[in-house]
């Protein structure tokens, strides 16, 4: 029984954490997976999402409201970035996007510094969120029912949104020719620079949701980013469903990684990522190219 | 005087430059320009793949590292003299290009940056987990040994002595990298990059061509991790982090990798601009940031490129006056 609740305990962990990963990889999958663009700043505006959240929750004690103002602050600044930065170097390839972007982080993750300090900070939890629930013998922190919620959640309105909808139809439509879509009267440009805001966006809900789990510092940007990456490549490009069963592989692997193999476990992530890049390129459940 | 003539004039002042800096500068500039010239040849290795391959990627400090930690590892335990070592540290840079590009050169485009990505954490990780070894995040210390020459001893730790030790390899280096893209193989590396399928139907082994080029550049990357270290007589982890690749990329991309020596323009003036910054003020990663926009913005192909189109818009005036 013992050893089971250990088990169960560990499998639960790893859930969270994956769930929380997907939240934050739900908006490089519409940003690198769909649009390729290699965006090293996605970390970097998570970040900013967690950090807004702790001010707002510090001048207005609302959390509901952090969580719904931060996501729009962090895709309005995702919006700039494409319209104004990445926009402009497009034409020039890869190299250029990756550049830009690791400027942009670099100089978000200085001011982060700057203006809120190096120490960690933590966040206040609202009263319904911050106890512990009962479930089948196990006590566990409600805020993370409320993260995997939140991420299944998150899930559901991208999947229905990409799948079931005329406006879902239009993304994969541009990226595959942009002039034919033009053409038809879309405003591709337009519809590039939404799909970034929403990715940016939902990098900023991540912030506001992660903040207070994974504790809210100035380092949280460089810590997750090659995971993010990780999980979009080996989930494959563009695919939501991969980016979730991505995710999920990762928690899981991260979690029982450190308690049966500790010496290893890290490698674990990159070594999958690099054997699905070599044995399956388009990722688990991305499309052949 | 013709061009010819006017270019060995120019590479001859260059050498006496070079041999006459100690006499010139402090010794601070001094160990700025050893770093330099340094990775100047860390660009170089790194640029047979960005520039002349066409080739993005994202994990060449892993052959950086283990030049480094191999040059190190055989100081400390085996002694070995410095020139042999370092040596060493090339070929395990080489070594490991052959293990990894086996996979990493049937790649293209993000497939390939992200598969050099996932190698060189995975190097990373090696270096920080296996202890015994490496030293983890502590690092290994090992000093440099003196060098001895027909029965001279040559204290390595004079910093004139350094200064000339690395200028020797880094010369003999950066020619054999010139040497290098004027080889039939070099070519062939333009070629690729250029069209590869049309390489291919012409009748070369497009593959066995870039997993040799591939080890070439893990080979010199090796070398420039291995003096790195010992001028540092220390190696740690920060060798193979995410930074250190992107650092690379960055000092080949400012300088150009469109030219043979954009990339060592790149690489003094992002050492340069480094210390400058750092002793200027503490934000100095706000400005570096602020700085690689402005670049990726307003000089796409680098400084070289920069300096190749102003210099073409000058030759038409003159051509139309």
């Amino acid at each position: 029984m013992d050893i089971l609740a250990t088990f169960a305990m560990q499998a639960l962990h790893g859930l969270v954490y994956g769930m929380l990963l997907f939240l934050v990889a739900s908006g490089l999958t519409l940003i690198f997976g769909m649009m390729g663009v290699l965006n090293f700043a996605h970390g970097a505006l998570y970040m900013l999402g967690a950090y807004f959240s702790f001010t707002i929750l510090r001048l207005t004690g609302q959390f509901w409201l952090s969580l719904i103002i931060a996501p729009f602050l962090v895709g309005g600044i995702g919006v700039f970035l494409e319209r104004f930065l990445l926009r402009r170097v497009h034409k020039y390839g890869h190299a250029n996007e990756l550049l830009l972007t690791f400027g942009f982080a670099y100089i978000i993750e200085e001011l982060v510094k700057w203006v809120w300090g190096n120490e960690p900070l933590y966040v206040e939890l609202p009263k319904i969120l911050a106890g512990s629930v009962n479930l089948l013998g196990i006590t566990y922190p409600t805020y993370r029912f409320f993260i995997i919620i939140t991420s299944l959640a998150v899930f559901a309105i991208l999947f229905l949104i990409f799948y079931k909808t005329r406006a879902g139809i239009i993304v994969p439509a541009a990226v595959s020719n942009v002039e034919m879509v033009n053409a038809l009267g879309i405003n591709v440009p337009l519809v590039f620079m939404a799909l970034f805001g929403v990715g940016s966006a939902l990098a900023g809900l991540a912030g506001v949701i992660g903040g207070p789990y994974l504790i809210t510092n100035p380092a949280m940007a460089a810590t997750i980013i090659i995971d993010l990456f990780v999980v979009v490549v080996v989930g494959g490009l563009g695919s939501i469903q991969g980016a979730l069963l991505a995710s999920f592989l990762i928690g899981e692997l991260q979690s029982f990684g450190i308690l049966f193999i500790p010496q290893i476990a890290i490698a674990l992530e990159f070594l999958l990522m690099a054997v699905v890049l070599i044995v399956k390129p388009e990722g688990l459940l991305g499309e052949k190219a | 005087m013709s061009k010819k003539s006017f270019r060995w004039v120019g590479f001859a002042a260059l050498g006496v430059f070079l041999l006459m800096l100690p006499h010139l500068i402090s010794e601070y500039r001094l160990n700025l320009a050893i770093t330099m010239m340094i990775y100047s040849l860390f660009a170089l290795s790194y640029n047979i793949l960005f520039g002349q391959g066409g080739l993005l990627s994202f994990g060449h400090a892993a052959y950086f590292g283990i030049g480094a930690y191999a040059n190190m590892l055989l100081l400390k335990h085996l002694s070995v003299s410095l020139p042999l070592s370092i040596l060493a540290g090339g070929l395990m840079g080489g070594l490991l290009g052959l293990v990894f590009g086996v996979f990493v050169v049937r790649m293209r485009g993000v497939s390939f940056a992200l598969l050099t990505l996932a190698f060189n954490q995975l190097i990373y990780v090696t270096a920080e987990k296996w202890r015994t070894v490496t030293g983890g995040e502590d690092g290994l210390a090992a000093f440099r040994p003196s060098l001895h020459l027909w029965g001279w001893e040559i204290d390595l730790f004079e910093t004139i002595n350094w200064y000339y030790f690395v200028l020797l390899i880094v010369v003999i280096c950066i020619l054999a990298c010139w040497y290098f893209t004027h080889t039939p193989l070099g070519r062939l590396n333009f070629c690729m990059r250029e069209n590869e399928e049309r390489t291919r139907f012409i009748g070369y082994n497009t593959y066995g061509a870039r997993l040799i080029i591939y080890i070439i550049s893990g080979f010199f990357a090796g070398i420039a991790g291995g003096l790195t270290s010992s001028f540092q007589d220390f190696v740690t982890t920060i060798f193979i982090n995410l930074d250190k690749a992107a650092e690379i990329l960055m000092m080949t991309f400012i300088g150009g990798g469109g030219t043979f020596t954009g990339p060592i323009v790149g690489a003094c003036a992002l050492t340069y601009i480094n210390d400058l910054l750092s002793s200027w003020t503490e934000r100095w990663t706000l400005v570096q940031g602020l700085l690689f926009i402005l670049l990726v913005l307003y000089a796409p192909n680098g400084l070289s490129g920069l300096y190749l189109s102003i210099k073409n818009r000058y030759m038409k005036k003159q051509g139309r006056s």
